[in-house]
């Protein structure tokens, strides 16, 4: 058995909280983040059945505003923005002038002209060029990443244990919503398929909120959750992740992002090209597949249908709480139909799997 | 943590158990607490012919797959096939009931190559903790 070391990654601001919860700690991106506490297995149940708290302050964050911040964004995204309310929150990928993904990001209206966008931690510095590049007379773009930490409590409690904590004002708090907290918001969002929260902070704030979770959570069965359970959750509930679904050459349209962006819109980056592949249709297309022979399927598998090669996964592992291996691909439109069958070379081996309907997992109600 | 001192070990945490010409092997308990929780073990066929410090094996946790080398060579003569509907003997009983595959050495001298509890202890302990 290999056992490699890693590089020295960047320390997340509660990483002494981890360790004293006793985290596993491994390289995630250039962050040394949790990645299990006790178990993948008990975590990912621990969000499907109760609740969890993610550590996911290695996140970016950007304030975009100005007298001209909505038509800047109006003009350089890929859905309308002037209808948001100030509070509300919409989720969209970021389209490059090729149609293709520079990453996946939500947009937080905060009032008339200011804006807060959160990005993925390994695409800060290439989406704050993106959007840099852009700037327009009358627009502040300003990289909050290093101030901000970002928290997430998510699972069926998560609402009860948010009131406890922080007070019956976030009673009415709907989902893609959020209010302001302590220097930030706490938004009704997440990455689990479950319902949940998101509570943004200053860095220095973060450890009273972490606390206070966890002193009332204890009752409600909150675990801290690691970033091993965060994958196998959010590949359950079929959420594209960067550099794995999402990748600057594919398209939204192939990422089955569509519901994502508004081709009715006039003009956004890549809206021409992204027009013109709806109307003549997509060659290839995000599908979700369950395998029925033994075998976990792994990021980078060849995907085989009669013998030729059509595809690669994109993500695929062992899901805690059912017992299945699943993954997802990218597959030739022809190919991409639920009950279709196909084959995952696992290690040189063609091993047997199944397209099904995404999500894998839906919570109830 | 357990070393037992009937086995002898490899320098990647396998754990070999010699009885006449044949041996048991598996992982240590070092090793199943650095896999983690085991969803998944790829055995080898019987009467498959591995190489001493070649794959044999894999045993994979929900985010990784790791393989398992043959600490001598020989062919597989037993596999526990009770880790196909209960990979996580690996980490209840890693030296009893998580044994992986049986062999029946081609070369004795490869043993001589092997540690003992107490070398492989030592390799244990200079390890980075994480």
């Amino acid at each position: 058995m290999d056992m490699t070391l890693e590089t020295e990654p960047t320390k997340l601001p509660l990483h002494n909280e981890h360790l004293q919860k006793g985290a596993r700690m491994g390289d995630f991106g250039g962050w040394l983040v949790p990645l299990f506490y006790t178990s993948i297995m008990e975590e990912h149940a621990a969000v499907r059945n109760k609740a969890g708290v993610f550590d996911i302050s290695h996140m970016g964050e950007f304030l975009i505003e100005g007298r001209g911040a909505l038509d800047y964004l109006e003009k350089n995204l890929p859905r309308r923005i002037a209808p948001l309310q100030f509070g509300q929150a919409i989720y969209m990928p970021l389209v490059n002038d090729l149609g293709g993904m520079v990453d996946d990001i939500i947009v937080y209206r905060m009032n008339e002209q200011k804006f807060l966008i959160i990005v993925n931690a390994s695409n800060i510095e290439k989406d704050f060029e993106w959007f840099n590049a852009r700037v327009t007379q009358g627009v502040t773009l300003t990289d909050r990443s290093g101030a901000m930490g970002l928290l997430a409590l998510q699972g069926p409690l998560s609402q009860t244990i948010l009131l406890e904590c922080f007070g019956a004002f976030y009673k009415d708090l709907r989902r893609f919503h959020y209010k302001d907290f302590e220097g930030g918001i706490i938004a009704r969002t997440g990455y689990t398929g479950e319902d949940g929260y998101e509570i943004m902070v200053p860095k220095d704030k973060l450890k009273p909120v972490w606390d206070v979770l966890f002193r009332v959570g204890a009752k409600h069965g909150l675990l801290p959750i690691g970033f091993g359970a965060r994958d196998t959750l959010r590949l359950e509930a079929a959420m594209p992740l960067y550099g794995h679904e999402l990748t600057d050459e594919i398209t939204p349209l192939e990422a089955d992002l569509e519901w994502a962006i508004d081709l009715s819109k006039d003009k956004f980056p890549g809206s021409t090209i992204l027009k013109k592949q709806k109307a003549t249709g997509i060659l290839k297309k995000r599908v979700g597949f369950e395998m029925t022979e033994r075998g976990i399927p792994r990021q980078g598998f060849e995907i085989q249908k009669d013998g030729k090669t059509i595809g690669t996964v994109t993500s695929g592992s062992f899901i805690p709480t059912t017992g299945k291996n699943i993954g997802m691909a990218y597959v030739p439109t022809a190919v991409a139909k639920t009950g279709n069958t196909i084959h995952v070379m696992v290690r040189g081996k063609p091993v047997k799997a199944v397209l099904v309907s995404l999500p894998f997992y839906k919570r109830k109600g | 943590m357990d070393f037992p001192e009937n086995l002898r070990y490899t320098k990647t945490h396998e754990w070999i158990a010699v009885q006449g010409a044949k041996a048991k092997v598996g992982v240590t308990q070092y090793a199943q607490g650095e896999i983690s929780d085991v969803v998944f073990v790829d055995l080898p066929k019987q009467g498959q012919i591995v190489q001493q410090a070649k794959m044999a094996a894999v045993v994979e946790s929900v985010k990784a797959a790791f393989d398992i080398y043959a600490p001598v060579s020989g062919k597989i003569t037993d596999v526990n096939k009770a880790l196909e509907s209960n990979p996580g003997l690996i980490n209840q009983s890693p030296y009893t009931d998580g044994w992986i595959f049986e062999l029946e050495f081609s070369n004795p001298a490869e043993l001589n190559a092997l540690m003992t509890a107490a070398q492989y202890q030592e390799v244990v302990r200079q390890t980075p903790k994480h």
